[in-house]
């Protein structure tokens, strides 16, 4: 069962003299140029704490306003746009003055390396003694100070850094070790600034969840700092000591490090750990850096405008069991740039976002709103860094383009609608995708969307280990209710078309047959005909021509705006053949009949044993786990047997059935194909087609299938659309029991059980085992050429439009050259009876003239 | 831009000669497009890097300038470009490019 977000927490720590003393850009510039104008023009850049807990973005980044609001306020900038009166408090978060904050870096402190002036502590206690979320024993932990000649000497003796309060100084962070760099006193300050801010996020979850302290399993920290000395530089586990900062007693922690992209990952990890029942809540956390502050301080102070950069950002959120109502992480279906992906944006965007929403068999569109890199954009534009968001954005509409989603003119609409305007402070991990979840989360649970993906990214090269790029993605969605297990169909129902032309008992059977489906709610039907009188229940695109009727067809199909189709009279490349399905008279059991039409091969042996794989792909991709396969007895069986024996063997596990009769064997015979004595028969085509029209047609004479599902799925190696045929007999009962095969088909997710068994087979060498049965069944393959013989090449390609019945297969490709011998184009295909040989309707009969002449058709 | 890549472009320019030298740019704004333009032709605007007060003057280019678009496969430039190409202000990079090279570009 999926695990759920009961609750996120985010504060901001207003740090306006640590932006001066700690951040890199000051640091580094008083280092190279410590006479700068820009230093000397700093402090006058700074906000208060009050306009910086009224202005809009940090109002949105604690919860107090919807991100929808930045859109109400006008362009940029924003820091002219403060919100007059607004609390520093939300009910999940806050915003904290630096006195209080210094405080909370000394309760948090467990080797008492912060010292603080005895007469800040005097001033500021009280305050810090009234706040609504620090505990009590926090708030205990303060001591009396020291004095400031002592803290002094402190940082003139032994390399302590200074903490600074309206540019005076009040406090030190003391070096944990004389040599180790990895206790310095910088490096201490870092660790802890961390660890404070994620203690004051996650206090503000427990309060926002309402869940006792004592019943936390497991924290996750996913801040960008190395916690360590010089023996385990990044030895870690900040997660623990904010949990023991927070009571949490039961709780044990461990950190996930993967720079930006560490909170998706994290989370990803806690679902799981929640989805597998290892624990029931586990809380992801992470604090903020002093490094980052005033990143790009100095293009805000040429700008003439505040350094907006002045705030650390933190978050917690709470991952626990499934409650049948807070919305769940699908675990199931996340997204990953992995080694391989390759670093160009398109194949980034399609990593995280397009791979696993393809795997849940949804679009792009299907998403009600993503979240990445949610960065202000306040912030980064006046620094030239653009619109962060809503560059991400415009990535994944540009993906949804060129995927066939929708047109090119579209995607600001997609932007507006799909995205939000960033409101997060500049911390690397804090914007990272999760700002959004608390708003996803009450979103989803007001009806206000259904779902949201959350898309974290990382800057691996920063750390020169490698120059990969990374990144992970998960969807949220409306919860299903507790005994739902499969969540992805509850997002959205195979989209499968109906097409009705052609049918020997008119359209209105059709319609029924696609009424009778809509009935079983499992999937989401359009029929493309000519409009017919019929309910909403089915979707329609009208046209009167069956040419016009494919083309509609393979337009949706390939544009992925339907999953698969069901059609009649439809000519599939040559290498494709359908597998039906049928029920047997015996016992009423289902059977797979591998194949029905098109050809696989033009090899027969060779065909049946890529039938038999066909088979058992679709078998397995509609629920039968596994499939046991036999074989009819036909010319041919021998040799396929032992090659799929000899795949057997070699490592493709196949299931053989076993025959009634007393001999037994995988060979069937009519009576086993009566009594379904396997759940694959393999054969060849045209035997399939005949068993197919006499088990769906048994009980009426013929001209009316009433039974079963139809002929079945094309399917090949490389064949990824699914289209399904149906005879022109076919009833409406059959109609129905097709589209439903089709659904089946797309919920088991048919394209990858064809790539994967595709791929195992090809591991236990079926190329090899193909080549012998094709020379051991003696036949010369068509292809095969005269020695000497001149090669022949296709006239200029045209339209053709009309097909020549009667070629035996085995000549299609001689037939065709010799149609090409004459000066005239051809192509061969699969029509409804068989193979044919294409041309264009002025050629057709001197076409004619030249198969018969050459001995390849018969004269009528 | 970067710190280590003005030092590998710098290191680049002294050991192939600066008129062998090509820099490609995958910025998306012009703004900063422009920044690095410069960085690589007139010198680190910023004062912070290796290229503080180096004008290099080298030839460089957008990745989505039809300069260096002509001279890449099309599928290639398709299925590594075409996405961002589509989400890109193209001319107006390709204008601040043009900006900076007729001002500072040597080669």
């Amino acid at each position: 069962m999926n695990s759920i977000i009961k609750g996120a927490a985010y504060t901001l720590i207003h740090a306006p003299d640590m932006v001066v003393h700690n951040g890199t850009t000051q640091t580094t510039e008083r280092i190279v140029n410590p006479n700068s104008d820009y230093l000397k023009a700093l402090p006058k850049h700074l906000r208060s704490f009050d306009d910086a807990a009224i202005y809009p973005p940090n109002q949105v980044y604690i919860g107090n306003q919807h991100p929808e609001f930045l859109n109400t306020i006008g362009d940029l900038p924003w820091y002219n746009k403060l919100i007059k009166g607004a609390s520093r408090f939300s009910k999940n978060g806050e915003i904290m003055p630096e006195e209080e904050f210094y405080l909370l870096m000394h309760a948090v402190d467990a080797f008492n390396l912060v010292m603080l002036d005895a007469d800040f502590i005097k001033k500021y206690k009280p305050i810090f003694d009234k706040h609504p979320v620090v505990t009590a024993e926090l708030k205990a932990k303060i001591g009396a100070g020291f004095i400031l000649n002592d803290i002094e000497a402190e940082i003139k003796n032994n390399h302590a850094e200074g903490l600074y309060f309206n540019h005076k100084l009040i406090g030190c962070v003391k070096r944990a070790h004389d040599i180790d760099e990895n206790l310095s006193a910088h490096v201490i300050l870092e660790n802890l600034v961390s660890k404070a801010s994620s203690v004051t996020a996650l206090l503000n979850l427990i309060k926002h969840t309402g869940i006792s302290p004592d019943e936390v399993d497991m924290v996750l920290d996913c801040s960008e700092e190395a916690v360590g000395d010089m023996n385990q530089r990044g030895g870690g586990n900040l997660a623990k000591a904010c949990a023991e900062s927070c009571g949490f007693v039961n709780a044990s922690g461990s950190d996930i490090r993967a720079f930006c992209a560490a909170p998706t990952h994290a989370i990803i990890h806690a679902a799981a750990l929640v989805a597998s029942g290892t624990y029931d809540n586990v809380i992801v956390a992470a604090g903020g850096s002093t490094a980052k502050l005033g990143m790009n301080g100095k293009d805000h102070v040429k700008k003439e405008m505040p350094v907006l950069e002045d705030v650390v950002g933190s978050f917690a959120v709470l991952i626990s069991k499934n409650d049948g109502v807070s919305p769940e992480i699908l675990s199931p279906y996340t997204g990953k740039h992995t080694v391989g992906s390759g670093s160009s944006p398109q194949a980034v965007t399609k990593a995280l976002v397009a791979d696993p929403l393809e795997k849940m068999g949804i679009r792009i569109v299907d998403i009600d709103k993503f979240s990445a890199e949610m960065h202000n954009p306040d912030v980064t534009k006046p620094a030239g860094a653009g619109d962060v968001p809503l560059a991400n954005f415009k990535m994944i509409g540009a993906l949804a383009v060129m995927r066939g989603e929708f047109d090119r003119t579209q995607i600001d609409a997609f932007t507006a609608k799909h995205g939000n305007p960033g409101w997060a402070p500049t911390q690397g991990h804090i914007p990272s995708g999760v700002p959004f979840l608390e708003f996803a989360r009450q979103d989803i649970l007001a009806g206000k969307i259904k779902n949201s993906m959350i898309i974290g990214k990382g800057s691996l090269f920063l750390g020169r280990m490698t120059n990969l790029f990374d990144g992970v993605s998960f969807i949220i969605q409306k919860n299903a209710g507790i005994s739902a297990q499969n969540t992805a169909s509850d997002i959205k129902k195979p989209k499968i078309i109906l097409t009705g032309l052609g049918s020997e008992h008119g359209e209105q059977n059709m319609i029924e047959g696609a009424l009778q489906a809509s009935k079983a709610n499992a999937a989401d039907i359009t029929y493309i005909g000519s409009n017919g009188d019929h309910s909403k229940a089915v979707s329609i695109v009208e046209t009167n021509c069956e040419k016009i009727m494919h083309e509609k067809m393979d337009a949706m199909l390939n544009s992925k705006q339907a999953d698969g189709a069901v059609t009649m009279h439809y000519s599939f490349p040559i290498g494709v053949s359908t597998i039906g399905r049928v029920i047997t008279p015996a016992y009423g059991k289902a059977m797979y009949i591998a194949s029905t039409t098109g050809t696989s091969s033009t090899n027969r042996a060779e065909a049946m044993v890529k039938n038999a794989l066909n088979g058992i792909i679709v078998a397995k991709a509609s629920g039968v786990k596994t499939p046991k396969v036999g074989i009819l007895n036909v010319d041919g069986a021998r040799s396929c047997e032992k090659a799929l024996k000899d795949l057997k063997a070699a490592g493709y596990d196949i299931e053989f059935a076993g025959s009634n009769r007393s001999d037994g064997g995988c060979i069937m015979r009519g009576n086993d194909a009566m009594t379904a004595a396997c759940d694959v028969l393999v054969c060849d085509s045209l035997t399939g087609n005949v068993l197919m029209k006499m088990f769906s047609a048994f009980t009426t004479g013929g001209n009316y299938e009433s039974i079963g599902f139809g002929y079945g799925p094309g399917m090949a190696s490389d064949y990824e659309k699914l289209v399904l045929i149906l005879s022109r007999a076919s009833g409406a009962p059959v109609v129905a029991n097709s589209i439903l095969f089709a659904a089946e088909l797309v919920n088991g997710n048919y394209k990858k059980v064809l790539k994967d068994e595709y791929k195992k087979a090809e591991k236990a060498g079926l190329e090899k085992v193909l080549e012998a049965v094709v020379k051991a069944s003696g036949a010369k393959k068509s292809t095969a050429k005269k020695a000497g013989a001149k090669e022949i090449k296709a006239p200029k390609q045209e339209v053709v439009d009309t097909d020549i019945n009667g070629v035996e297969v085995e000549n299609l490709d001689a037939a065709v050259e010799a149609v090409w011998a004459a000066g005239i184009y051809a192509s061969s295909g699969m029509g409804c009876t068989g193979i044919v040989i294409q041309v264009a309707k002025a050629n057709e009969k001197k076409a004619r003239d030249v198969l018969i002449k050459k001995g390849f058709l018969v004269k009528e | 831009m970067d710190l280590e890549n003005q030092k590998r472009v710098k290191e680049f320019a002294e050991k192939f000669g600066g008129e062998n030298v090509v820099v490609v740019i995958g910025a998306a704004e012009a703004e900063a497009a422009g920044l690095a333009a410069e960085t690589v032709t007139a010198g680190d605007p910023t004062f912070a890097g290796p290229l503080t007060g180096v004008s290099l003057g080298l030839k460089v280019f957008h990745i989505c300038e039809e300069e260096i678009k002509s001279v890449v496969d099309a599928g290639v430039y398709d299925a590594q470009v075409g996405m961002m190409e589509m989400v890109l202000d193209v001319p107006e990079i390709a204008k601040e490019m043009n900006s900076i090279r007729s001002q500072h570009c040597k080669f």
